[in-house]
C-alpha cells in the first residue's frame, strides 16, 4: 500500500485566478496543474502555487484537458470545438497545432496508454481518433445517439469506451473502429418530463488499472432536472460483463452530480461532487455502496484529478480556485488515529 | 333566548342564543327601532307600493300585458327554486282555477328546500364570483350557504358572518376572505363592491377622475377595516384569517400633493369615523402575536366592520342588498351595474330603491320577506312580450315596462334540463326509496312532526348531491371567469358545441324508462306527444303552427319515431326561449 | 404611497364626458366589453391581420439566444454568430434563425422587474403588470376581439399543447366568446366531432327544427342576447365542418419533417394551418427553460429542436404569404440572470432581457435597445411590458390607445401610461 490515507485528506494549497474553473489536471509528470475557467481562458498552475500563466486559443469554455504520457504536450479541447496542442512547460504556452475538431462542443480528450493516439468526444455524438504528433484524423466513430459526454482509453490500448447524455455506453475497438457492444446505464440518465429535458451521462469516467472496471460519474434519481434535485452517483460496471456491479451514493441523499472519478492505484475510486447540498470528496471501495471516506469541501466540486504519485488530488471550485489536497498520512495523525480519535479533515 | 327580544324572531335563534356583547345589543336595539318606525308608515303592502313607484316613472306609457299563467309558472320557478316546473308542477298550476294560485305558489315555493338551494346559488355566484381557492372547501361554504337559507338567516346575520369570520369556529364563511387571498386591497374593493355596491378601486391612489362621489376616503375608511388583518398560517398548513391590534392607514393622492392623511380611521361608506377602544402597547393583546401563534386583539377593526355595515343604519349597505335582491328577480339593478352607486349613475327609481331599502332592514333583512313581495309586484309578474307598437324608448330596461329576457345561470340551465329530460324526477324517485329504506331514517320520518317537510329536504339533498357533478360541468361551461361577475350574457361556439355534440345532454335524451323521450313516445296520440313535450320543456302548449309543425315532425317517419321525439326535445331545449327565463 | 394598480385601470385622458355618456342608456343586453366606435375602422383593416406568439415556458436566457455576451463573466459558453442582416450577431445555439434574421427584429432593453413566473407571465401576456383581484385579458383574447371577422367560425384565440378546454380567464372583461382554446395535443377542440348516433341528417333537421322555435321566440321580444345565441350554433355548425383545419396528417411528409419530428414541430405547423385558416391569435408554448441548473447543457437541447422549427416556420409562413400578415413573437415570462451560478444554472431575471419579433407591421433588421457590455443592466431604449403590447398591436393595424367599454366603464387596450416603440414599427 502507497502512503496515501483518505482519512488523511486535506487542502495544501489554494490556486487562485479570477474566474471560476470547471476543469483542472495534473499534467503526467505532476509539475502543474491546467485549470479551464468561465472566461473562456485555460490557465497553468506551478503545483508549488504561484500565478497562473495564460494558455490562449480558446474561445470557450475548456473542460477537456489530458497530456503526452511523458507531460510534454498538452492537449486541451473545448465547448468551442476546437482541440489544440501545446508545450506543457513553455514560457508562453501558445498553440502549437489548432484543429476545428468537432461541430459543437469538444466536451472530452484521452490519449492513449502509448501515446500514439488521442481521442476526442463531441455533442456531434462522435468520437474522432487522431494521430498525436501530426494532429492526423483517423477515426471516426459514429452510433451515440446523444451528445457523447466522455470517452477514455481501456488499459489495454486497443479499446475505447464512450458515453453520452442517455448514458448509452459504447465499446469501441481502436484497430478498425467498429462497435462492439452497447450498454445503457439506465439510473445515470433520466428524462424529465415537467421539463421536457433530458438529464444525465457521465461527467467523469475511468478505468481501473486492470482494465475490469469502468466507473462513471454522474446524476441519480432526478426529480427536478432544472433545479438539480437528484443525488450524485457513481455507476461501477464490469468491463467484461457489460453489467453494472455497484451504484456507489453518499451515505445520505444528498443533492448534486458527480463531476469526476478516478481510480486510485491501492484499487479504491474517488469521486467529487458538487450541488445544491455543497460539494464532497468520496472514497468507494468496490464492495459497499456506500463511501468508505469523504471529505466534506469547502465549495461544490466541479472537477477532479489524482496527481501521478498517488498522494494530491486537485479539485476544481467556482470561488475561482483550484484546491489541491494531499492524502499524504501525517506522523502526527497516524500517532492520533491509534488512539482512535476522529480526523477533523476526513471522517468515516 | 333573551327575554327582551321580540317573539317574532328578528334575530335569528341562533344569534340570540350566542353571548350577546355590548355592541350586538347596541345594534339590536337601533334595528328594534328601525322595524317599529316602518311600520308606522306602511299602509300598503310593500308590493303594492313599488309598483305605485313604478307605475308613476311610467308615467301612463304603455305596459306589457300580465303574464300568461304559462310564463308566470315557469319564471317564477326559475326564479325561486332554480328550475323549471316539472310537467306536472307545471300542469298542476295551470289547471288550478283559484283566484290566488300565483300568491300561493310564491309562498310554497318559498317554503321548499329548493328555495334554500336556489339562494346557495344565487349568493354563491354572488359572493365568490366563480373564485377557486381551497382554504375553505367549496362544498363546505356551499353548504352553509344552503343551511343558512334553510332556515331564512337574516341577510344582514349572514353578512356579518361572513365579514367577521377569522375561519376558527365557523370556518365556512372565511372562504370571502381566504380564498381571496386575504390581500387588503382587494377585499376593499369587493366589501366595497359587493357589500356596498361601490366599486372604489379607482379611488386608491386618487379620487376617482371620472365619478365625482368616489374619494380616496372612501377607499381608505373601508380599507382602514381591513389592513390589520392577514391570513395566518398554523403548522399544519390551515389558514386563518387573523389580525394585528396594530397598523395604521395614510395615504397621498398621486395627483393632488395637498392630500397626504396620516393614521385615517375607519368609516363606512356614508358613515362616521368609527370610534375606537385605546390600549396601551402592551395590553393590545387577548393572544400575542408570536412565531406559529395567531394573535387575536382585544379590538378587532374586522369585528367592528361586521357590528358597524350590518347593524340596520348603514344606507349604503342596506341598498347594496336591496338593489341585488332586485336585480335577482327583475333582471337588472334599479342601481346598474350592481356596483356603481354613485351621484352621476343615479337609480332608475331612487325612492324606491331607499323604501326597499328601509323595508328591508326593517323586515330583519327577511330575504324570504323582500322576494316574496318583489314576486308579488304587476312589475314582476309582467309579460316579456313587446306590446304592438311600443317603442325601444318605452321598452328601455330601466323602466321596467315588459319583462326582461334573464338568461338562465349554469345552475339553472343543468337543472332545467335535468327537469325537462326526466333526470330531477329519475333521481328523486331512486333517492326518496333509498331514504324510506334506511332503517336510521324510518323512525325519525314515522314520528317527527315535521316528517313530510324532513323528508322533503333529505330526499332533496341526496338528489343534489347526485347531480351536483352535472351542474358543475355547466358551470364550467357557461359560467364566468373566476373573479368576473357573472351578469353579462355571452354565448360562444364550445357550448354550442356541448350540446350539439356532447355526451352529456345526447345522453339525457335516451329512450330510457321514466325518461322525457320515453314518456313522449310512449304516448300513441301524436298531438298529445306533442303536447307532453312542449310543456315538459316549454312549460306550455304548443300553438296551432307549432302543434301542426311538431306532428308532422313525429309523423314523418313511423319507423324513426325515437328519433323524431329525440330531436325536437333536443330542439326545443336548444331554443333560445329555453335558454332564457322569459 | 402605493399605487401599482390603481392608475393602469383607469384612462385618465378619457373625458369625463365621455365615460358618463358611456353609461346613459348603455343596456345589460348589449353583453360585455364592447370598443369604442372610432376603432371600427382600423379594426376592419386589421381584420386580415394574425398574431402568432411562441412562448418559451420558464424564461430563455436573452444570453444564449438574442444578446450574447461572449467572453464575458456573463457569457458563458457559447459564441455570437452572424446573421442575415449584417451588424447583427445572436448566440450560436440559433444557426437557422439566424438565417432569417432579415425577416425579424430584436428587442434587447426589457425591463419588466418582475422575476416570478406567473406574475411575469401576466406582465407579458397582458401587457399590465398582475392587480391582485383583477384580471386583464390576455393579448390572444384582444386579438381574437378585434381581429376576428364574424364570419370566421375557428375561435378566435387558440393555444396549441396543454390541456384540451377553454380558458375564461384568459378573456377576463372580454367575455368568454373571445377565451383561449386549447388544443391539447393538438386534437381537434371539445365536443367539435358530431357523435355517431347522430347522422348527419338528423343534425341538420334537429337544429332546423331549434332555429324555428328560436325565431318564432324572438319575434316579439327585443335582446341581441337571443341572436347571440342562436349565432353560436351556426358557428358550431360552421366549426365542425372545418374540423380538418386541426390535421396535420393533410400536410405532406415533406412539410411535417421539416417541421421536425417532435410535439414543438407538430405544434407550429398546426398553429401555420391555424392561421392560414384565419385564426386570428395562436399561442404555441415550448417547454421548458427554467435552467437554475446546467443553464448550458439544457439550452442546447431546448434551443436546438426550437431553432430549426422556428426557422422553417417563418420560412414556410413567408412562401405561403402569410408572414406579411402575421406579426410572431418570441416571448417569455422573463430572460435569465446574467450572473451565472454555481451549479452552471442562471436565475429568474426580468431586469434586462430580450425578445423576438417577425413578421408583419415592425421593421425587420431592427435592434432595439441594448444592453450594457456584460448585460447586467440595460443602457439605451428601456421598455416593458406595457410598451411591448403597445407594439403588438400597432403592428397588426390596431389602436392600442382605444378602450373597451366594460359595463359602461372605459378600459384602455393597453395601458395608457405607456405606448409603442414607434422606431420598430413599419
Amino acid at each position: 500500500m502507497s502512503q496515501a490515507d483518505p482519512k488523511a485528506t486535506r487542502v495544501v494549497r489554494e490556486l487562485k485566478y479570477n474566474s471560476p474553473f470547471i476543469s483542472c489536471r495534473f499534467d503526467s509528470q505532476g509539475r502543474y496543474v491546467f485549470g479551464g475557467a468561465q472566461d473562456c481562458t485555460l490557465q497553468r498552475f506551478d503545483v508549488a502555487g504561484g500565478e497562473p500563466v495564460e494558455c490562449p486559443g480558446h474561445d470557450s469554455w475548456v473542460r477537456a484537458i489530458a497530456f503526452s504520457p511523458d507531460g510534454e504536450i498538452t492537449y486541451s479541447g473545448g465547448f468551442d470545438g476546437r482541440l489544440i496542442w501545446r508545450e506543457t512547460a513553455a514560457a508562453k504556452p501558445e498553440p502549437i497545432r489548432t484543429i476545428d475538431a468537432h461541430d459543437g462542443w469538444v466536451r472530452a480528450v484521452a490519449v492513449s496508454p502509448d501515446g500514439q493516439l488521442l481521442a476526442t468526444a463531441g455533442n456531434d455524438r462522435l468520437i474522432k481518433l487522431w494521430k498525436s504528433d501530426t494532429g492526423e484524423q483517423v477515426g471516426e466513430l459514429a452510433g451515440h445517439e446523444s451528445h457523447v459526454y466522455n470517452v477514455v482509453f481501456h488499459p489495454d490500448g486497443k479499446e475505447l469506451a464512450s458515453c453520452d447524455l442517455h448514458c448509452s455506453v459504447r465499446h469501441w475497438t481502436i484497430a478498425d473502429g467498429k462497435p462492439q457492444r452497447e450498454f445503457k446505464i439506465a439510473e445515470l440518465h433520466t428524462y424529465d418530463k415537467t421539463f421536457r429535458a433530458d438529464i444525465g451521462g457521465a461527467r467523469g469516467i475511468a478505468f481501473n488499472a486492470a482494465g475490469t472496471r469502468l466507473a462513471l460519474g454522474g446524476i441519480t434519481n432526478v426529480s427536478n432536472a432544472f433545479a438539480g434535485v437528484g443525488n450524485a452517483a457513481v455507476a461501477l460496471i464490469d468491463w467484461q460483463e457489460g453489467k453494472q456491479v455497484q451504484l456507489f451514493k453518499p451515505k445520505e441523499d444528498l443533492r448534486g452530480s458527480t463531476w469526476g472519478v478516478e481510480f486510485h492505484p491501492d484499487g479504491y475510486l474517488i469521486s467529487v461532487v458538487g450541488g445544491g447540498s455543497g460539494g464532497f470528496i468520496y472514497f468507494f471501495d468496490e464492495k459497499a455502496a456506500t463511501p468508505q471516506d469523504e471529505v466534506k469541501l469547502p465549495r461544490p466540486g466541479r472537477d477532479l484529478d489524482l496527481h501521478p504519485d498517488g498522494l494530491q488530488l486537485a479539485v476544481a471550485h467556482f470561488d475561482n480556485v483550484i484546491r489541491l489536497y494531499t492524502m499524504q498520512k501525517e506522523e502526527k495523525a497516524e500517532a492520533e488515529s491509534k488512539d482512535d480519535k476522529p480526523q477533523e479533515t476526513a471522517k468515516k | 333566548m333573551h327575554p327582551s327580544l321580540p317573539s317574532r324572531s328578528l334575530l335569528p335563534a341562533s344569534l340570540a342564543c350566542r353571548r350577546l356583547s355590548a355592541p350586538r345589543i347596541a345594534w339590536a336595539a337601533v334595528a328594534l327601532w328601525l322595524v317599529a318606525a316602518a311600520s308606522a308608515t306602511a299602509g300598503e303592502p310593500l308590493h303594492v307600493r313599488i309598483d305605485q313607484a313604478i307605475s308613476k316613472a311610467l308615467a301612463g306609457q304603455p305596459v306589457a300585458e300580465r303574464s300568461s299563467d304559462e310564463e308566470f309558472v315557469r319564471r317564477i320557478y326559475l326564479d325561486l327554486v332554480g328550475r323549471i316546473p316539472s310537467l306536472d308542477e307545471a300542469q298542476e298550476f295551470l289547471h288550478d282555477g283559484s283566484e290566488n294560485k300565483r300568491a300561493a305558489l310564491i309562498d310554497r315555493l318559498l317554503e321548499s328546500p329548493e328555495f334554500a338551494r336556489r339562494m346557495q346559488h344565487v349568493f354563491d355566484v354572488m359572493l365568490m364570483e366563480r373564485r377557486s381557492g381551497n382554504a375553505v372547501p367549496e362544498d363546505e361554504w356551499r353548504q352553509y350557504l344552503y343551511d343558512s337559507f334553510t332556515k331564512n338567516k337574516p341577510f344582514n346575520e349572514l353578512a356579518r358572518e361572513i365579514l367577521a369570520a377569522d375561519g376558527v369556529e365557523n370556518r365556512p364563511p372565511a372562504r370571502f376572505y381566504l380564498d381571496r387571498g386575504g390581500d387588503p386591497d382587494i377585499l376593499t374593493r369587493d366589501v366595497g363592491r359587493l357589500f356596498f355596491g361601490m366599486d372604489l378601486q379607482c379611488a386608491q391612489c386618487h379620487d376617482h377622475p371620472l365619478i365625482g362621489d368616489y374619494h380616496q376616503p372612501l377607499y381608505y375608511g373601508i380599507y382602514a377595516f381591513l389592513n390589520r388583518s392577514f391570513v395566518f398560517t398554523d403548522e399544519s398548513k390551515k389558514t386563518f384569517f387573523a389580525e394585528k391590534a396594530e397598523g395604521e392607514v395614510a395615504f397621498k393622492s398621486v395627483f393632488d400633493p395637498s392630500v397626504d392623511e396620516k393614521d385615517f380611521k375607519p368609516r363606512l361608506p356614508g358613515g362616521a369615523v368609527v370610534e375606537e377602544p385605546t390600549f396601551a402597547k402592551d395590553d393590545a393583546y387577548i393572544v400575542a402575536p408570536a412565531k406559529n401563534v395567531r394573535p387575536v386583539p382585544k379590538y378587532s377593526r374586522r369585528q367592528k366592520l361586521a357590528e358597524v355595515a350590518t347593524d340596520g343604519t348603514s344606507r349604503q349597505f342596506n341598498r347594496n342588498i336591496a338593489n341585488r335582491l332586485w336585480y335577482v328577480m327583475m333582471g337588472r339593478g334599479l342601481i346598474h351595474p350592481l356596483d356603481l352607486d354613485h351621484s352621476d349613475n343615479p337609480p332608475s327609481h331612487p325612492e324606491l330603491l331607499d323604501m326597499l331599502a328601509e323595508e328591508f332592514a326593517a323586515s330583519g333583512f327577511d330575504v324570504k320577506f323582500l322576494l316574496r313581495e318583489l314576486a308579488l309586484t304587476e312589475t314582476y309578474q309582467r309579460s316579456s312580450l313587446l306590446p304592438e307598437g311600443m317603442t325601444d324608448e318605452q321598452a328601455a330596461p330601466e323602466r321596467y315596462a315588459v319583462a326582461l329576457l334573464k338568461p338562465l345561470s349554469p345552475e339553472q340551465l343543468a337543472m332545467s334540463m335535468m327537469e325537462a329530460t326526466g333526470v330531477l324526477q329519475r333521481e328523486r324517485n331512486s333517492q326518496s326509496a333509498k331514504i324510506d329504506k334506511d332503517p336510521k331514517l324510518k323512525d325519525l320520518l314515522e314520528t317527527d312532526a315535521k316528517r313530510q317537510q324532513l323528508r322533503a329536504a333529505l330526499v332533496e339533498q341526496a338528489v343534489y348531491a347526485a347531480v351536483k357533478g352535472n351542474i358543475q360541468q355547466f358551470i364550467g361551461m357557461f359560467g364566468s371567469a373566476p373573479g368576473e361577475p357573472e351578469q353579462d350574457f355571452q354565448a360562444t361556439v364550445h357550448q354550442a358545441l356541448f350540446f350539439n355534440n356532447g355526451g352529456m345532454l345526447n345522453g339525457w335524451l335516451s329512450a330510457q324508462a321514466g325518461s322525457l323521450v320515453d314518456r313522449v313516445q310512449k304516448q300513441q296520440e301524436p298531438q298529445a306527444a306533442v303536447e307532453t313535450l312542449y310543456l315538459a320543456v316549454l312549460s306550455r302548449l304548443p300553438d296551432d303552427t307549432e302543434r301542426t309543425e311538431a306532428v308532422e315532425y313525429l309523423t314523418r317517419d313511423p319507423s324513426a319515431r325515437t328519433a323524431a321525439v329525440q330531436q325536437m326535445a333536443w330542439a326545443l331545449l336548444t331554443s333560445s326561449e329555453f335558454r332564457f327565463n322569459h | 404611497m402605493k399605487c401599482q394598480y390603481a392608475c393602469q385601470t383607469m384612462d385618465h385622458v378619457i373625458a369625463r364626458r365621455t365615460f358618463l355618456g358611456g353609461l346613459v342608456g348603455f343596456g345589460s343586453a348589449m353583453g360585455l366589453a364592447g370598443i369604442a366606435s372610432p376603432l371600427a375602422a382600423s379594426q376592419l383593416a386589421a381584420q386580415q391581420k394574425h398574431m402568432l406568439v411562441i412562448f418559451l415556458h420558464g424564461g430563455v436566457s436573452q444570453l444564449e439566444t438574442w444578446d450574447p455576451k461572449p467572453k464575458t463573466d456573463t457569457g458563458g459558453p457559447f459564441r455570437a454568430i452572424s446573421t442575415s442582416v449584417p451588424g447583427i450577431q445572436i448566440s450560436e445555439l440559433l444557426p437557422h434563425t439566424a438565417k432569417q434574421m432579415h425577416r425579424m427584429a430584436l428587442i434587447r432593453s426589457i425591463n419588466t422587474k418582475e422575476n416570478d413566473h406567473g406574475k411575469g407571465r401576466i406582465c407579458m401576456e397582458t401587457g399590465r403588470r398582475e392587480m391582485p383581484g383583477f384580471t386583464y385579458p390576455h393579448l390572444g383574447a384582444v386579438a381574437a376581439k378585434l381581429l376576428t371577422h364574424e364570419s370566421n367560425p375557428l375561435p378566435g384565440f387558440i393555444r396549441v399543447g396543454g390541456g384540451n378546454g377553454v380558458n375564461k380567464k384568459d378573456a377576463a372583461y372580454l367575455g368568454p366568446q373571445y377565451a383561449s382554446v386549447t388544443l391539447g395535443d393538438g386534437k381537434p377542440p371539445a365536443n367539435s366531432l358530431r357523435p355517431d348516433s347522430i347522422s348527419a341528417l338528423a343534425d341538420a333537421a334537429r337544429n332546423d327544427f331549434r332555429r324555428r322555435v328560436s325565431d318564432r321566440f324572438a319575434l316579439r321580444r327585443r335582446a341581441a342576447e337571443t341572436e347571440a345565441y342562436v349565432q353560436s350554433y351556426e358557428q358550431a355548425q360552421r366549426l365542425m365542418e372545418r374540423r380538418d383545419v386541426f390535421d396535420i396528417s393533410l400536410e405532406s411528409p415533406s412539410i411535417q419533417e421539416k417541421y421536425g419530428n417532435h410535439e414543438f414541430g407538430r405544434h407550429c405547423l398546426l398553429a401555420r394551418r391555424l392561421i392560414e385558416h384565419g385564426v386570428s391569435f395562436v399561442q404555441v408554448g415550448h417547454s421548458n427553460y427554467d435552467t437554475h441548473y446546467e443553464n448550458f447543457n439544457f439550452h442546447i437541447e431546448q434551443l436546438g429542436e426550437f431553432d430549426a422549427t422556428f426557422a422553417f416556420l417563418l420560412q414556410d409562413l413567408h412562401d405561403r404569404g402569410l408572414l406579411e400578415k402575421t406579426l410572431v413573437v418570441v416571448m417569455s415570462e422573463f430572460g435569465r440572470t446574467p450572473k451565472i451560478n454555481e451549479r452552471y444554472g442562471r436565475d429568474h431575471w426580468g431586469s434586462a432581457w430580450s425578445i423576438a419579433m417577425a413578421g408583419c407591421g415592425i421593421q425587420h433588421g431592427a435592434v432595439i435597445g441594448k444592453t450594457n457590455d456584460n448585460g447586467t443592466q440595460v443602457v439605451d431604449r428601456e421598455v416593458h411590458h406595457g410598451h411591448l403590447f403597445h407594439t403588438y398591436l400597432r403592428a397588426v393595424g390596431l389602436d392600442p390607445t382605444e378602450s373597451f367599454t366594460l359595463n359602461g366603464r372605459p378600459m384602455p387596450v393597453a395601458d395608457p401610461a405607456v405606448s409603442a416603440i414607434k422606431e420598430l414599427l413599419a
